[in-house]
């Protein structure tokens, strides 16, 4: 696939830059940004979205665990409900419609817009 | 006690299965959950969703990348472009007027939103076109 390091770069920079500033995750920008801007599938942005939260999270978590504002009791069961999730969500993705993912994406970005305005 | 379990586990599972599916973290329906239903302070909510966030994000990737859906060139620019995009956004976080920016955002988001919105009408119109129905 051809695609635009640049456009890749600046999807990325963009969602961080927000992400660090105002505590929201990079997902509600990261994919929008891939679908709109890059000309990704819903499908392959959902994918490779999820490829740059492990890194964006994982080096977001480290400061909350430093200074104990993780549980990890709560964290352990709540992931033994959202690996099953997650592994369902990316073996049966393709069995949802693409019209569907991008409907349902733009009431996430809703409900982000109006959580970032309060 | 049992019920608590059984809630954060069918949290676990709604949130999980949007975020593989979507490729957003989930911490939009983790933080929100915490905070209002078990009563956590806004940063040990935060902090517990990322903990979840990072292992559920590995085995949504693995699961997309068996199916071939990752494209790994823009998930490394991407994602560490992001990486060093938060970093500037977290030291200028105490020089911006934040209310401001989260307004302006909330709006491009918002903007961002309609598109997706018309692209899934779109998408949704092409596939009846095509179902002959």
């Amino acid at each position: 696939m051809g695609f635009s390091w640049v456009k890749a770069l600046v999807v990325g920079l963009v969602a961080g830059f927000v992400a660090g500033l105002l505590g929201i995750g990079g997902g509600v920008i990261v994919v929008p940004g891939l679908v709109l801007l890059v000309g990704m599938t819903q499908y392959a942005a959902a994918a490779t979205s999820v490829a740059t939260i492990v890194l964006s999270a994982a080096a977001a978590v480290v400061a909350f665990g430093v200074n104990g504002n993780v549980d990890w009791a709560v964290a352990l069961v709540v992931f033994v409900g959202s690996s099953t999730g997650a592994w369902f969500g990316a073996r049966y993705q393709d069995r949802i419609p693409e019209w569907l993912l991008a409907g349902a994406f733009s009431i996430i970005m809703v409900i982000s817009a109006i959580r970032m305005w309060l | 006690m049992i019920v608590e379990i059984i809630a954060f586990i069918l949290l676990g599972l709604f949130a999980g299965f949007l975020a593989a599916t979507l490729g957003i973290g989930g911490g939009i329906i983790f933080v929100p959950a915490f905070v209002s239903l078990f009563a956590f302070s806004q940063l040990d909510a935060q902090g517990t969703s990322l903990a979840i966030i990072v292992p559920t994000a590995v085995i949504a990737t693995i699961g997309h990348a068996r199916a071939g859906r990752v494209v790994w060139k823009v998930a490394a620019v991407t994602g560490l472009a992001g990486v060093g995009g938060a970093v500037l956004g977290s030291l200028l976080a105490f020089e911006l007027d934040e209310t401001v920016l989260r307004r302006i955002f909330a709006v491009v988001l918002v903007i961002l939103a309609i598109r997706m919105f018309i692209r899934a009408v779109r998408l949704r119109q092409a596939e009846s076109a095509t179902d002959g129905s």
